[in-house]
């Protein structure tokens, strides 16, 4: 036990935070979505075929496009709505139960003249 | 130390029981109320609040999300969908959709689990 003449103290290495460059931060969120929404959505009109389609396939997009960023440890949801242009009243809203240190959300609002997309992602860190 | 862990592996998001609750909430704020711009506001707001607090009685070690859409009936058409990033064997989601004369109504609830 003593004979190596060698004591070193054990650290403890599994955190329970994030590190600040890893937090899920909202304003980079914010970008990636952003620059999402302006490349898939730009010429798109509202079409019932297909945008049931889109809007899977953009949440997929998004989903995958966080996963890169690298917010490791970060278990996420995406959520993508997107209704058409016929100027009816809609409103969102979210509330959300969790740990306000680690856990954020990013969320945008995409329009043009036949449609509107709001994309909210929400990350929360996995202890 | 095994006392103190929850059953991981009996874990699972209980989405009928979500499923009830959201829909007594949004029952009991929207029932029988007409689209109203002013009120709208305060309606979303007060089911998501309503909804996440009879969630968290439920005393589960979840960490929830709920997002809520209001939309006028005016024919036109909105679709939702969500992407997630999971252990699917502890975390879920759960979606309501309510309707009446004036109104359409979609709530979504993302459970995800903490272990400890």
């Amino acid at each position: 036990m003593g004979e190596l003449g060698l004591e070193s103290a054990a650290e403890n290495t599994y955190s329970l935070r994030p590190a600040g460059q890893r937090k899920f931060r909202s304003s980079a969120v914010k970008e990636c979505i952003h620059a999402i929404l302006k490349e898939e959505l730009a010429n798109v009109q509202y079409n019932p075929e297909e945008t049931p389609q889109l809007t899977k396939q953009l949440s997929e997009t998004i989903k995958d496009r966080l996963k890169e960023k690298g917010f490791d440890r970060y278990k996420m949801v995406v959520q993508v709505v997107i209704g058409e242009q016929r100027g009816e009243g809609v409103n969102m809203a979210a509330r959300c139960f969790w740990d306000a240190d680690t856990d954020s959300y990013a969320h945008d609002v995409f329009m043009n003249d036949s449609l509107f997309c709001v994309v909210a992602a929400f990350g929360c860190f996995y202890y | 130390m095994e006392e103190f862990q929850p059953h991981n592996d009996e874990m699972i998001f209980n989405a009928e029981e979500a499923h009830n609750i959201v829909k007594e909430c949004i029952e009991s704020i929207l029932g029988k109320a007409d689209y109203s711009h002013d009120k709208v506001n305060q309606w979303t707001a007060t089911i998501v609040e309503q909804s996440l607090t009879h969630l968290v009685k439920l005393g589960k070690t979840y960490k929830y999300i709920v997002t809520c859409a209001v939309m006028q009936k005016s024919g036109a058409g909105l679709h939702t969908a969500s992407s997630c990033f999971w252990d699917t064997t502890t975390d879920g989601t759960c979606t309501v959709r309510w309707e009446n004369r004036t109104m359409n109504c979609i709530v979504n609830v993302f459970a995800v689990a903490i272990i400890l």
